[in-house]
């Protein structure tokens, strides 16, 4: 039986499994921000006007910001002026059919186990696959269209359907939002768009694939869904990136609106490159994400599995403003290495019978830290407003730190609010117990994780549960507590 | 961080404080203890002066409307102290309890003891000359690495308050009372600074109440900081009563430091009256095996605003902590909690609880919870629940289905509430005092 350093040592030393570069020829914009940069990506893109104001305006915003200082992490400086804002592989003539995509290209997605080609496609999901900042193929198009669901990049809605693009881009997540919603509002390059029409159950899951792959490059996708009067939607996103010894840059912005009855559940599994063993490159995952529940009777669920990025910092949040409407939260975010969490959501009660209902598992092993910070806000009118918080923590190793910061703020009576924190390590009697069974420690350990996770696996689609399941069991391979 | 000039009250103390070098007050002190002063008035200033609700720490409670009333400093040549109020001694009065009392006026106490002559290995000493005292001075120099805007502005200009010091050994077996009577024409500012000292294996129960007069005569902001130190082996049972009327705002720092297998337990109970109560209270366990108890409970009523922060440091391995504050909230009151639980990487075999809960009364009242837990070791227990909620429909049903109306059946579920907090006071004459104090501010109008 190996020994706990031998132990740390090997979750150290493992490699990052998807750190390969695909050698395309790109486009890129040279690094740097200014007001042409934005003008420049707007008219790449053939823009309406509003679209490019709307850009503008973010950018002002985010000249006004300054970097946060309330994070539990010491944020790295970040020059914005080094940054590349546009990068696209430089094929840029419109696809029909898969077999004309470059070659090199669709072999990164295969080696990615994305079912992007159509005979992979029986596992029944539709692909948007943004790689850097282009949005390169969507699958199962045809299929979707006719039950009405639009399913496209962002760029491409921008184009055919303006009218809703307008309506609900900036509507929950506004342009001056924060220091990198606003960046991501002036600069955003591409992302994907969905629309479920009225009463509409989507039969399929939506899938999108991000990767970095140009060095210098940020990639600052905007994902936008609205699912109308009772319709229903899953989503999920899965996120890589190739191995750089520099910290790339990841500020995206995700926008859910979910309509009367309506039902959104959105899961990500985050795999973007952690950064080596002593914190050398790394993405760092600075992304906003919220939904609304604008009408009576709507439900955002989010489901994350936080795997990579050196620094991970976001808040899935749903304002709960129609009455009887539901928010959930259920989130394992993994840090070893040097990787650093700082992970959460916020609710906010507005409308009446309103509930939330948030699962927090936080691993840390190494040196990795992992913070949990939520907020739960009932407001005046929020009746009988329900919340349930529970976030756990688990250390592996005496240098890992795990941290929780829950704000509770309650302006109704009425309301019942719940929270509670443990934090431990893996019992030594738990891991006796399995061994006594003929299952040594390495696959113990993977199994009490995997049982300490579940709560939240169970909430992911088929397809991704079984991946999250694995990427976990990789990550945290052979740590004993 | 630009100082807030436009507050009043900010340039009282600036004045106050280069007052203070002139008027030769400090004369006799230690030069390291005059060091002390300026750098912790160095520190407020470049904190800002006062804190603003930019300030994590007091994201949830603004001090604005507090700090647009005018305020004089007491001390150094201010209002002379008046004597005792018969009448707000007997209000503190605990019924029965057989113990030694003092009374401190506006953070003075004229020397007079009640209750019986003070037993050997006992010690008490006005700060005012303590604090001039070259073999005592080294209680007081201590607070220039401190963030806290209010401790520092009491580092800076502190005058008198009380000094405590039990004997290696001795067991003081009747506790000890302190009654803090705030009472002003004008609007004061009052700084007591208060030092306990426990030594090896003694041990000491000590309560401290704080009345003022009714809401006639002046504003009095109270900034009271006390150093706490138990030694080794040492126990230390703690009770705070502050039962202060509207005109008082209330700033309690209490810093503690706990060593090698030492007990401290402390017991806030915070009552309708002060319009603004913030109480700070840091433990900082700085050797192994100590153990630690925090209590508290909070009942407001009306406009008041209550915060309770509690910071448990574990610094060293084997601790126990444990933490229950409970709230009631009625009127258009707001509660705040925020406690934070900090372990060390070296505090391996640590055990820290903490737990708070709040029953929210009134329509209009507001509850902003903030538990915290750090952790840097692997080998803890830790864990911290809160929950904000209402009467349970089915307890009240049930005492109601009993014959019991329902002012009384709330009446009695606020109290069944509070037993959790009050069941460990530890001297029962207290107990009961407590648990008269809070019925006595149960309303018969929840509304």
């Amino acid at each position: 039986m190996p020994n706990d350093n031998e132990i740390i040592d090997n979750i150290a030393n493992k490699e990052y499994e998807f750190g390969f570069v695909t050698d395309i020829e790109m486009d890129i914009l040279p690094a740097g921000l200014n007001e042409n940069t934005i003008r420049y990506i707007s008219e790449k893109k053939k823009e309406p006007e509003w679209l490019l104001n709307w850009r503008l305006k973010g950018f002002q915003a985010f000249q006004k910001q300054k970097l946060p200082e309330w994070q539990n992490f010491q944020l790295p400086p970040i020059d914005f002026q080094k940054i590349s804002y546009y990068a696209a592989p430089r094929n840029k003539k419109k696809y029909n059919s898969l077999d004309e995509v470059d070659p090199e290209l669709l072999a990164t997605f295969e080696k990615l186990g994305i079912p992007l080609s159509e005979q992979k496609a029986l596992t029944g999901v539709a692909v948007d696959a943004v790689f850097d900042s282009i949005s390169i193929a969507t699958t199962y198009k045809d299929k979707l269209k006719e039950l009405g669901i639009i399913f496209c990049s962002f760029g491409e809605a921008v184009q055919e359907h303006p009218e809703l693009v307008q309506k609900y881009v900036g509507s929950v997540v506004p342009h001056s939002d924060n220091i990198f919603a606003a960046l991501n509002a002036s600069v955003f390059s591409d992302g994907s768009f969905v629309y479920i029409p009225k009463g509409v159950r989507c039969p399929m899951e939506l899938s999108t694939y991000f990767r970095i792959n140009t060095e210098n490059t940020g990639q600052f996708e905007r994902t936008l869904i609205i699912a109308d009067e009772g319709s229903y939607v899953s989503y999920l996103e899965g996120c890589t990136a190739p191995m750089r010894d520099e910290n790339q840059l990841h500020a995206a912005v995700v926008e859910l609106v979910a309509l009367e009855n309506a039902e959104i559940k959105y899961s990500t599994v985050q795999n973007w490159y952690p950064g080596d063993k002593d914190g050398k490159g790394g993405i760092y995952n600075f992304v906003t994400k919220r939904g609304i529940c604008k009408g009576a009777n709507a439900k955002i669920s989010w489901t994350q599995v936080e795997t990579g990025s050196a620094i991970t910092w976001k808040y899935p949040s749903v304002i709960l403003q129609g009455d009887n409407s539901t928010g959930e939260f259920y989130s394992v975010a993994v840090t070893r290495n040097r990787q650093i969490a700082d992970t959460g959501t916020k609710m906010y009660h507005i409308g009446r019978n309103t509930r939330s209902r948030i699962i927090s598992k936080g691993i840390s092993a190494g040196h990795g830290n992992n913070s949990y910070r939520g907020l739960v806000q009932i407001g005046p009118k929020a009746d009988q407003a329900r919340n349930f918080t529970q976030c756990d923590s688990l250390l592996i190793g005496d240098q890992c730190g795990a941290h929780t910061f829950p704000y509770i703020e309650s302006k109704n009576n009425t309301a019942t609010v719940e929270h509670e924190a443990t934090t431990s390590k893996i019992g030594e009697d738990q891991i006796f117990y399995l061994n006594q069974r003929g299952i040594d420690s390495e696959k113990a350990v993977a199994l009490i994780i995997n049982g300490y996770a579940k709560e939240v696996l169970n909430q992911l689609p088929m397809e991704f549960a079984v991946e999250a399941q694995k990427l976990l069991s990789i990550t945290l391979e052979g740590s004993v507590g | 961080m630009t100082p807030s000039p436009s507050i009043p009250l900010f340039e009282e103390v600036v004045n106050g404080f280069n007052k203070l070098s002139v008027s030769g007050g400090t004369k006799k002190e230690s030069s390291d203890l005059r060091r002390t002063r300026q750098s912790a008035f160095e520190k407020f200033r470049s904190l800002g002066g006062f804190p603003s609700i930019r300030n994590e720490d007091w994201r949830y409670t603004n001090l604005a409307r507090f700090l647009k009333d005018e305020f004089t400093i007491e001390g150094w040549g201010g209002p002379e102290t008046p004597a005792p109020d018969a009448s707000l001694v007997e209000k503190a009065h605990i019924a029965g309890l057989d113990c030694y009392q003092i009374v401190l006026v506006n953070g003075s106490w004229d020397g007079t003891v009640t209750g019986g002559e003070l037993p050997k290995g006992i010690q008490l000493l006005k700060v005012a000359d303590a604090r001039q005292d070259p073999a005592l001075s080294v209680y007081f120099e201590k607070q220039a690495g401190w963030n806290e805007h209010f401790a520092n502005l009491n580092a800076a200009l502190f005058t008198d308050g009380i000094f405590v010091r039990v004997e290696a050994g001795v067991v003081i077996e009747k506790p000890l009372h302190i009654i803090h009577i705030y009472t002003s024409e004008n609007n004061l500012l009052v700084q007591p600074r208060n030092v306990w000292v426990i030594n090896k294996n003694a041990e000491l129960s000590a309560i401290e109440s704080v009345v003022s007069g009714g809401s006639e005569g002046g504003i009095i902001w109270v900034n009271s900081l006390s150093d706490v130190l138990v030694h080794a082996d040492a126990r230390f049972h703690h009770t705070m009563l502050q039962t202060a009327g509207t005109g008082v705002r209330l700033v309690q720092q209490t810093s503690v430091r706990q060593h090698r297998q030492s007990l401290y337990n402390n017991f806030t109970f915070t009552l309708p009256g002060a319009e603004l109560v913030r109480n700070d209270l840091q433990t900082r366990l700085e050797e192994d095996h100590t153990e630690t108890h925090l209590y508290g409970l909070y009942l407001t009523t009306g406009n008041q605003l209550v915060d309770n922060h509690t910071l448990v440091d574990h610094q060293k391995p084997h601790c126990f902590s444990n933490e229950l504050y409970k709230g009631v909230l009625l009127g258009q009151s707001t509660g705040v909690f925020n406690g934070k639980v900090y372990v060390h990487q070296e505090a391996q075999k640590t055990n820290a609880f903490q737990q708070n809960n709040n029953l929210v009364i009134s329509p209009k009242a507001t509850i902003d919870s903030k538990p915290q837990l750090e952790i840097f070791a692997d080998d803890v227990k830790c864990s911290h629940g809160s929950t904000v909620g209402q009467f349970s429909e089915e307890a009240l049903f049930y005492l109601r289905a009993r014959g019991i109306g329902e002012e009384a059946a709330k009446g009695l579920l606020i109290n069944a509430f509070a037993f959790d907090v009050t069941e460990k006071i530890r001297i029962p004459e207290v107990e009961t005092h407590v648990n008269e104090l809070i019925s006595l501010h149960i309303p018969t109008n929840h509304a």
